[in-house]
């Protein structure tokens, strides 16, 4: 701690103050080396430009601030504004999010900066102007714009005049702000070199705020996760993204262009929930929470080196684990390994992605996971469980598990509604009307007619997408966690395929079940998978994230190609 | 540029020429005419003329040509710098108006300087104490104020200014056949004379300036470049006046040129119940005794007046604000 110049003690932000007011930050703690970089991400309305402010002391009542902002080691909070203006720009300065009016528009970008190099160095008005001149040049500008008018300078130039105004006093700290809304993909880029470079040369501390991912990956060193005003995660920016604990950060990552090259974007489902003190800020929007997290706010607390994670389960859950599975099918004397020393870890709200060629064993694996095969050896937990028999499968929120081929899947004597209502029959689920009310949402969720027509047809008289996604229905009315989806796609054509895929994945998405797809489809895979398993002759011989797994040469993945 | 600046003012032009228009025929649409009045002052007996000495009048000064060809001489004289010659007063309109005018522009000018000022000052005070007492106090004041017509503030300041208390004089510009024993004595019992039309004048013209200042300073307060010259750690000082009034000032300057022209009429009112020698009773005179030629005369000068000010302040306007080119 000694060595860190900036120390954020449970910081907090009430707006309107005097009449129950919303808070925009609450308790947030953290503290910055000299020369070091801290990233802070979330979505608009998370608090992060609050907290930028209040560490500047810019609120005035009735917006209340608590808690302390150690400069060194004097807490910012408790000085007047007298005194704290002397730490402002001098010390700590900020580049504000980019607007039409950040700069005063009938002063010019000269007078703007001149004025706080007056303010707060000795400096002769020669050198001043000298150094307003060598400022504009630091940031890529000709030295004639000094004598413009903010209205004259595009948007990329007005953030490096930002960008200059803020360095004119040589700050230990920087805070920068959303340094690239408004701004096109190439101007982007350049803004973050620019900033890149000017944290390497000058060595301030720097604070970057951005929705951006790429933002963040490129500037900082570490990354706070914001949401709602408080702290979600924190930690080392590669780790956070490479693994993020929180289901807000995997929502972030998922939404991110620059992360997800070849994916499909998803963003977070639901709204925040109003501003209720209690239980956990992401309740509403969480696919892993439990009753307790409706009453219990989460504390940050360590789950690793250097990584921090405010979740009442202690971040994103492992939902199925299998360790060691072996399995050998034997015919007329001969043994197959088709499941060879088979370890797999699928977390809450991901969909990981079984890639083989054929006879690689990919569905005898999945089988034993769903607890439909036994194993020769080696043990599948579920939330803890052992999966043995339809344990897992029996029951609400468990294991359910949709096939290949929607022919066989679905016995065809049956209406849509048996087939759908099936499960619920047997497990006596509620009321006959509750159940049709039930197969009727699954119906409409999966994208059919829900109509009494519809569902009192036979299941012989549908197509094989329709018979698919009866299937599927089937599976959703269980609501289970995780979804074990062995080729779906592959028996129906291309169109049928795409359709059948965004589905699933909206409703992945919407609802936040897990997913394991099985596939031969190297696109397919890039496409929806957040992991990745490849499967030969029984082995899982590499897993990880898609662009890793699919960058590596080895032999079994690239006969996937 | 050059193109946008010939188009405002040929823009000016062409309502000065309605306005000169409407300033020919409205005097000739009142009811009477200059020989009816011309010897008789107001409340005394009227001595009439005859038939044929009006008709010698009209003759004389041209009202018994068609009145379009009146029309034409008019404009004509005016093109010529002429403005007429005044019946009643029997001397050239340009003279007579000449000797009053310094006296109205005094009053205007003293009242515009005090008002804006005093308006500004309040207004941003308010305005960095919004919703605190002295906004609230301040605001209600100036609302009622800003309601209350001229001419009964006038007169409610004549009541008890200068009749109840006697500080100042009832009426006048100067002491009449006053011999001063100084210039400072001359310039003393002038300004004596000028406080209650100017007080007045302000204090009509105060709410207006207070209202649009503290709005225009509260709208520049939010602003993101405020905030941005807090962060820097400026003086308080600096915030306010060079950040915040110097855009604040923007609609305020502007105003103080547009209300100069609205003050004239003001003036109008305020020199009636003062008595004082401004244009403004010269006016009321003319008006009284029908003199076409003189209420046109400073009925074209108000208008000038006012026409030059607008365009005064977007020249102006252009000028302090950097986004307008």
């Amino acid at each position: 701690m000694e060595h860190s110049i900036i120390r954020v003690e449970n910081l907090s932000v009430c707006y309107h103050a005097d009449k129950r007011g919303s808070r925009a930050v609450n308790n947030v703690s953290f503290c910055l080396d000299r020369g070091g970089s801290l990233g802070i991400i979330g979505e608009s309305g998370s608090g992060k430009t609050s907290l930028a402010m209040a560490m500047m002391g810019l609120f005035k009542k009735p917006t209340r601030v608590d808690g302390q902002v150690y400069y060194e080691n004097t807490d910012l909070n408790r000085l007047s504004e007298r005194e704290r203006n002397l730490y402002r720009w001098a010390k700590m300065a900020i580049v504000f999010q980019n607007s039409l009016d950040v700069l005063n528009p009938v002063l010019t970008v000269d007078e703007q900066i001149l004025e706080c190099l007056r303010r707060h160095t000795p400096l002769p008005p020669r050198e001043a102007d000298k150094k307003v001149l060598r400022l504009l040049k630091l940031v890529g500008l000709e030295a004639k714009w000094s004598q413009y008018y903010p209205h004259q300078l595009s948007g990329g130039m007005r953030q490096r005049v930002l960008i200059a105004m803020a360095l004119s006093c040589d700050p230990e700290v920087l805070i920068v702000d959303e340094p690239t809304t408004a701004l096109d993909a190439a101007a982007k880029d350049e803004m973050i070199k620019l900033l890149a470079r000017l944290h390497k040369e000058k060595k301030f501390a720097l604070i970057v705020i951005s929705h951006e991912m790429q933002v963040i990956t490129r500037l900082a060193g570490r990354v706070m996760v914001m949401y709602g005003g408080y702290m979600a995660e924190a930690g080392l920016t590669k780790d956070v993204l490479k693994n993020p604990m929180h289901t807000y950060t995997r929502g972030l990552i998922h939404a991110s262009p620059s992360a997800n090259p070849y994916r499909d974007l998803w963003g977070i489902p639901g709204e925040e929930a109003g501003n209720s003190s209690e239980g956990c800020p992401f309740y509403n929007r969480c696919n892993q929470k439990v009753s307790d997290c409706k009453t219990k706010l989460p504390r940050l607390a360590y789950v690793g080196i250097e990584r921090r994670v405010a979740c009442n389960r202690g971040g994103i859950v492992t939902l199925l684990t299998g360790e060691n599975i072996y399995k050998s099918f034997s015919f007329r004397g001969k043994t197959v390994k088709v499941c060879d020393n088979c370890r797999m870890a699928i977390r809450s709200g991901e969909i990981v992605v079984l890639i083989g060629a054929s006879g690689s064993g990919k569905t005898t694996l999945a089988s034993i996971l769903a607890g439909t095969l036994a194993a020769d050896r080696g043990e599948v937990l579920f939330e803890g469980e052992k999966v043995k028999g339809n344990r897992a499968a029996c029951r609400k929120n468990g294991i359910q598990m949709v096939f290949q081929d929607p022919f066989t899947a679905v016995n065809e004597h049956l209406t849509v509604r048996q087939a759908v209502a099936e499960p619920l029959d047997i497990l006596k689920q509620g009321t006959k009307e509750d159940r049709i009310q039930q197969v009727k949402q699954a119906l409409k969720d999966v994208q059919l007619p829900g109509d009494d027509g519809f569902i009192s047809r036979k299941c012989h008289s549908l197509s094989g997408g329709q018979r698919q996604r009866v299937a599927l229905a089937r599976s959703l009315v269980m609501e289970p966690k995780l979804l074990i989806a062995d080729e779906i796609s592959s028996m129906l054509d291309p169109s049928t395929q795409a359709n059948i895929l965004r589905l699933l994945k909206g409703l992945q998405n919407a609802k936040g079940f897990a997913m394991l797809y099985i596939t031969h489809d190297l696109a397919l895979a890039r496409k929806i998978a957040d992991r990745v398993y490849v499967m030969q002759q029984g082995s899982l011989i590499e897993h990880g994230s898609v662009p890793d797994v699919l960058s590596k040469q080895g032999d079994g993945v690239a006969a996937l190609h | 540029m050059r193109k946008r600046m010939l188009a405002k003012i040929s823009e000016y032009l062409m309502t000065l020429l309605v306005i000169i228009t409407l300033n020919f025929f409205i005097p000739r649409l009142m009811p009477g005419d200059p020989f009816t009045f011309l010897s008789s002052d107001e409340g005394q007996v009227t001595v009439t003329y005859s038939e044929e000495q009006i008709a010698k009048y009209k003759a004389y000064y041209g009202l018994d040509k068609p009145i379009l060809v009146q029309y034409t001489s008019y404009i004509s004289n005016l093109l010529r710098g002429n403005i007429g010659y005044s019946i009643y007063y029997n001397d050239h309109v340009s003279t007579i108006i000449g000797k009053r005018i310094r006296w109205t522009i005094s009053i205007v000018i003293a009242a515009i300087v005090i008002s804006s000022l005093t308006g500004i000052v309040l207004g941003s005070l308010s305005a960095w104490n919004r919703n605190g007492v002295l906004d609230k106090g301040l605001y209600t004041l100036m609302m009622t104020l800003s309601e209350i017509p001229a001419f009964l503030i006038g007169i409610g300041f004549l009541f008890i200014l200068a009749a109840k208390l006697g500080w100042f004089p009832l009426a006048g510009g100067m002491k009449s056949f006053a011999n001063y024993s100084s210039f400072a004595d001359r310039i003393m019992d002038i300004l004596h004379h000028a406080f209650l039309p100017v007080l007045t004048l302000s204090v009509v013209r105060l709410g207006e300036f207070y209202l649009l200042a503290r709005n225009s300073m509260i709208s520049v307060l939010t602003k993101d470049y405020m905030r941005t010259a807090r962060a820097k750690g400026l003086g308080k000082m600096r915030i306010i006046f060079r950040h915040g009034l110097k855009n604040a000032m923007l609609p305020i300057v502007t105003r103080v040129f547009l209300s100069l022209g609205a003050l004239f009429g003001g003036a109008i009112l305020v020199e009636n119940v003062f008595h004082y020698p401004g244009v403004g009773r010269l006016m009321r005179e003319a008006v009284m005794v029908r003199d076409y030629v003189l209420v046109q005369g400073i009925f074209l000068l108000v208008a000038i007046t006012v026409l030059t000010m607008n365009l005064i302040a977007d020249i102006i306007y252009r000028r302090l604000d950097p986004r307008v080119s």
